[in-house]
């Protein structure tokens, strides 16, 4: 993106190198937000568009559309400045996706969204995904990578953490964990050799197995010598992924 | 290079700010300030006197007041009335002391304007002493100052048995008047005030743009800057195309700014005639030279702006370049009086001078083709070095936030 030169080797794309023609198909979102306060609407969005190759009229009705779209279609010869912040933050989201890019680069496109309009700009981005395009998006927030995101790159202090689908990291990193509600003394599972660590509670139970051991196995150990009401896997989330991992290095 | 995306960070530089108060504000104000430093003052002081004074004498000698008081009974108003009424205030037998004591006492008293005190009067080491309470009103006391001499040859001259015709021929001045020889070998008028006055306004309406225009390029780099706008631009254009559009942006606001004030002055010297039509003779040169040296600041401001973080830092820098743009102006006078001097040619081969004192020697001398053509090759050399320089300087600056870079690691980024 020309922001920050490699250090070294190449970027391509698709097996394509990158080159001046690239920049037509990339939309970006920078965290820090802010357009030219004191301009009309239209006129950035046109501007952005312009520097996108977009031709004018082409980039005024799809502006209006989406400016319609995300229900700001009243503002569109207002001064920025005029708009609230929220409002500021969807004309920039417009900037980035005007030109259908086949690429978007967000980076915490959430922030300073109310809830309503987190979700309506999700909605979008889901849409996206769904139509093959590419969205590489930065977030603190773990829950919103883990709902909206197939990979994941983890970084810590600019290094990397872990990478790849949510799946294989779950699996990679998720340790072998059942929760088990009964009724009766379940402390006889600590000499079982496959249970590395139990937490028990006044109703139900956290059991970490090993790594190799079926949790229907263990189940079917314990189902005729207490009276189990639910059985179930935890899955490990996101973020909890992320503190174990940088807890152990 | 695409032509399209510069010619779109043109045309929204360009249309942005054309709309902006800023540059309206600067549009009025600046031709007025120029009018208000230039043509002003003349306005006033040619308004001629309008109010009698009187003007006392005292010279213990008595051999000047009776002449003197003759002499400038003689000086008339505009309308007709005497411009002083001369009172003598010798008294005899009184020191000389008492007489400066109560002449000064009626100066303050304000019942006369001042008064002429001969010193030594009689012997040939005379002196004047013009005593007031006003010595600011220069023309009023050079008219004093000439109207003594006069009297005092008329004097000399009588004495010495000239008659009186012979008196008035060698008081009168020749006719004298400057003609600049034009390398076309035409001859123009050319009045030494006019020039001075067009060259002036030349000089700070291009100090003014710089200035202006620089410090709106500086503001909205460092606006782009502190939103991370620039990372939007640089990942849509190149910054070439970025850094071109923005120069030529600016340049044609600059250009329609000066076809403004243009416009005007040549209609206000057209409706008035106040300034002489031969002051634009050189007008296509001058203007060649404006837009050249309007170009290189302008390519200097994007290299500052793009290693400052704020306006204040911009400030500071674009404080040390006034100063370089002010030299000229102080420069005026020395290089009107020896445009070809060694210092003066010296100056007009630095790039940073070269405008303002290409631009003031154009009115004064006939330069040389030669000349001409070198000063502006190497305008035109400075002006590409320049924008190379500061398009390393933009590519790196631009996205490096935090401490100001030092020296260092600027000149490690042309590299």
């Amino acid at each position: 993106m020309n922001i920050i030169k490699p250090t070294k080797g190449k970027i391509s794309l698709g097996g394509k190198p990158i080159d001046i023609n690239f920049f037509n198909e990339i939309g970006y979102l920078p965290e820090e937000r802010g357009l030219y306060k004191k301009s009309k609407v239209i006129d950035v969005i046109l501007y952005f568009a312009e520097l996108k190759n977009m031709s004018r009229s082409y980039a005024k009705e799809e502006a209006v559309r989406w400016l319609k779209k995300l229900s700001i279609g009243k503002y569109v010869n207002s001064r920025i400045i005029e708009l609230s912040k929220g409002n500021q933050q969807k004309v920039q989201f417009i900037t980035a996706i005007l030109h259908n890019p086949s690429i978007l680069v967000l980076d915490e496109p959430f922030s300073g969204f109310d809830p309503i309009n987190q979700q309506e700009i999700k909605d979008i981005l889901i849409e996206f995904a769904v139509s093959g395009k590419i969205i590489m998006l930065s977030t603190h927030q773990m829950d919103t990578a883990e709902k909206l995101c197939a990979d994941i790159f983890l970084i810590n202090n600019g290094k990397e953490v872990c990478s790849g689908s949510i799946s294989q990291i779950k699996k990679q990193f998720g340790s072998n964990n059942v929760k088990i509600e009964f009724e009766g003394d379940l402390s006889f599972i600590r000499s079982f050799p496959y249970v590395v660590n139990v937490n028990i509670y006044s109703n139900y139970a956290e059991v970490q197995l090993e790594e190799d051991i079926q949790p229907s196995d263990f189940l079917r150990s314990i189902i005729d010598k207490i009276n189990v009401t639910h059985f179930s896997v935890i899955e490990p989330t996101l973020n909890k992924i992320f503190l174990d991992v940088i807890k152990k290095n | 290079m695409n032509f399209k995306k510069t010619f779109a960070v043109a045309k929204w530089e360009y249309l942005e700010k054309v709309k902006t108060k800023t540059f309206l504000i600067s549009l009025i104000l600046t031709p007025t300030i120029i009018i208000g430093l230039t043509i002003a003052p003349t306005i006033f002081s040619n308004k001629s006197e309008t109010t009698t004074k009187a003007i006392g004498i005292v010279d213990t000698s008595n051999t000047f007041p009776q002449t003197l008081i003759n002499e400038l009974g003689n000086i008339k108003l505009k309308n007709g009335q005497p411009r002083f009424i001369p009172i003598n205030l010798f008294r005899k037998n009184i020191s000389l002391t008492k007489l400066k004591h109560s002449a000064d006492k009626l100066v303050i008293d304000n019942r006369i304007e001042g008064y002429l005190l001969f010193l030594n009067a009689g012997t040939d080491s005379l002196k004047v002493e013009y005593r007031s309470s006003n010595t600011g009103n220069i023309r009023e006391i050079n008219l004093l100052q000439r109207t003594v001499n006069k009297v005092r040859i008329i004097q000399k001259l009588k004495k010495a048995g000239v008659n009186s015709g012979i008196i008035k021929i060698v008081l009168t001045n020749v006719k004298f008047t400057s003609i600049k020889i034009e390398k076309s070998g035409e001859e123009s008028g050319s009045n030494i005030m006019m020039i001075a006055l067009t060259s002036f306004i030349f000089i700070i309406l291009l100090m003014f743009m710089i200035l202006s225009s620089g410090g709106m390029l500086v503001r909205s780099l460092v606006e782009e800057k502190s939103n991370k706008l620039i990372e939007i631009l640089i990942s849509s254009c190149s910054p070439d195309e970025l850094l071109t559009g923005k120069i030529f942006g600016l340049s044609s606001l600059g250009l329609t700014q000066i076809l403004i004030w243009l416009l005007i002055g040549i209609s206000i010297a057209a409706s008035t005639n106040t300034i002489p039509h031969n002051a634009f003779t050189n007008l296509i040169p001058i203007l060649v030279y404006f837009i050249l040296g309007f170009i290189f600041y302008t390519a200097i401001f994007v290299g500052i702006g793009s290693i400052v973080n704020s306006e204040q830092e911009a400030q500071q820098i674009t404080s040390y370049l006034s100063v370089i743009l002010i030299i000229p102006i102080a420069l005026i006078v020395p290089v009107m009086e020896n445009p070809n001097s060694l210092f003066v040619q010296i100056l007009s081969y630095i790039p940073f001078t070269l405008p303002s004192i290409m631009i003031l020697r154009l009115n004064i001398i006939s330069l040389t083709i030669t000349e001409i053509i070198i000063t502006l090759i190497i305008m035109i050399l400075s002006i590409v070095v320049t924008i190379k320089l500061a398009s390393r300087i933009f590519k790196i600056g631009i996205l490096s936030y935090g401490k100001r870079p030092s020296l260092k690691e600027i000149i490690e980024w042309i590299k």
